[in-house]
């Protein structure tokens, strides 16, 4: 979180375009023929749900040593980069909860342990059921679970905006670069900030108006239907 | 903010799950009794408008930098229901895809920032604002107080909810946990909802063609 204020602009358009290049890559891995791609949606969300129910039950750290050796074969097995993965996951959440943990290595080593394993196992199971699942479908599945239609539907329209939003954020932040140069006063860095999320709110009206009249020109008529692809 | 799995206890988040599972059912009954057709897509667009605003890092004095969630705001432009409905859809692409924040942990994390930081921010805004113009200051101010007290808020009960688990899951207890997450709230991300919230409403109340505020 600490850097210079001067290249925030900088960091936010990283952050988009990471953003596109994690969406990429997941969906690269989910289409490959592994292990893991081969089972439907639903039993992976059920199994991975039963594994971390299983880390929290536990107390014993060698076998949540166990469950994430499993997790590494597993995602060997199906086709993922193990340097990848290992990136993937170790980046932030368990590198960050270790930190959090640090002072109780010293006072209460035994639980700082279990905190930092059950958190780090239960991210690479969460990460390995979404590189090994393509978005639309995992949300879709969610329907399965009973899920109500109104918040399926706005998943998956607002997975598709998601990326259409990234677009806009990461051509204007570059724009306002161009304008502004590389040096900026953190004031000046909220105006800009904020200035563009409100931009955004405006363009997002817009575009709901547009979004009603394709819906309706498709027969929308209230009753939202999901098609298979 | 966002609690990941391994924080909290299955029992915890059973009990989160079951505080949620009939909110979530009253906030899709309303919705869907009260969202006109055309303003279906509106959901969606404030649920990815709530992602993306996560996305930005606002500048803060000493170089740091801080996020807001924007549950508030989202509520003031879209009402409370569907702003619930909203923030729990961004939680769970958030924790589905991008593994922030945990699937078991979900429950807890959308009665957090889906339910108490929407609900209080936003009827704190209500009474602040109580019979003030659209186009008025105190609006903008109001949109600022409810933001800083949602968030404050939210933070408030992450801390309460790691505290308890300690020893068990949590190698810190509520001495540690609170003045952690809420001092931060406080004193830094409580500002940055608040700032980008009023912000936010002051333009859009400069643009009275798309101003589509929530009476207050």
């Amino acid at each position: 979180m600490k850097f210079s204020h001067h290249n925030f602009i900088q960091r936010a358009i990283i952050k988009t375009i990471n953003f596109f290049k994690e969406s990429i890559f997941a969906q690269e891995y989910a289409l490959q023929k592994g292990f893991l791609q081969w089972f439907p949606p639903q039993v992976k969300i059920i199994s991975v749900l039963a594994v971390i129910v299983g880390t929290l039950l536990t107390k014993s750290i060698a076998l949540l040593f166990v469950f994430y050796l499993i997790c590494l074969l597993i995602a060997s097995l199906s086709k993922i980069k193990i340097g990848y993965f290992l990136k993937r996951t170790w980046l932030f959440i368990p590198i960050f909860s270790f930190f959090i943990a640090l002072p109780a290595f010293f006072t209460d080593f035994n639980i700082a342990v279990l905190f930092v394993t059950r958190v780090l196992v239960s991210t690479s199971y969460i990460i390995l059921l979404s590189l090994t699942t393509p978005h639309t479908r995992l949300l879709k599945t969610l329907r399965s679970f009973g899920v109500p239609q109104v918040f399926v539907m706005t998943l998956g329209m607002c997975y598709r905006y998601i990326f259409l939003f990234a677009e806009v954020i990461e051509n204007t932040y570059l724009a306002v670069k161009s304008r502004v140069g590389g040096a900026i006063h953190y004031k000046h860095g909220q105006h800009i900030a904020t200035w563009r999320i409100a931009s955004l709110w405006q363009r997002s009206l817009q575009l709901n108006r547009e979004i009603y009249d394709a819906m309706l020109s498709r027969g929308y008529s209230g009753e939202p239907r999901v098609l298979d692809e | 903010m966002h609690i990941p799995d391994g924080y909290l206890g299955p029992a915890t988040c059973g009990f989160f799950y079951a505080v949620m599972l009939p909110i979530w059912a009253l906030a899709s009954r309303i919705v869907k009794k009260t969202l006109k057709a055309k303003q279906v897509p509106m959901l969606a667009i404030g649920a990815a408008f709530s992602f993306i605003v996560m996305l930005f890092d606002i500048p803060i004095p000493g170089g740091t930098t801080a996020h807001a969630i924007g549950a508030v705001l989202i509520a003031i432009l879209l009402g409370p229901w569907p702003a619930c409905i909203a923030i729990t859809v961004t939680l769970v692409i958030q924790a589905f895809l991008f593994g922030d924040g945990g699937i078991l942990a979900l429950g807890a994390n959308s009665f957090n920032m889906a339910f108490a930081d929407v609900f209080a921010g936003y009827y704190i805004y209500r009474l602040v604002s109580y019979r003030s113009k659209p186009q008025s200051i105190r609006r903008v101010i109001a949109a600022g107080i409810g933001a800083y007290m949602g968030a404050t808020l939210a933070a408030i009960l992450t801390a309460v909810e790691i505290g308890l688990q300690k020893g068990k899951y949590s190698p810190y207890g509520l001495k540690e946990a609170l003045p952690a997450m809420a001092g931060a709230s406080i004193l830094v991300f409580g500002w940055v909802d608040a700032l980008l919230t009023a912000a936010v409403v002051k333009y859009l109340q400069s643009r009275k063609d798309t101003l589509e505020i929530q009476p207050s």
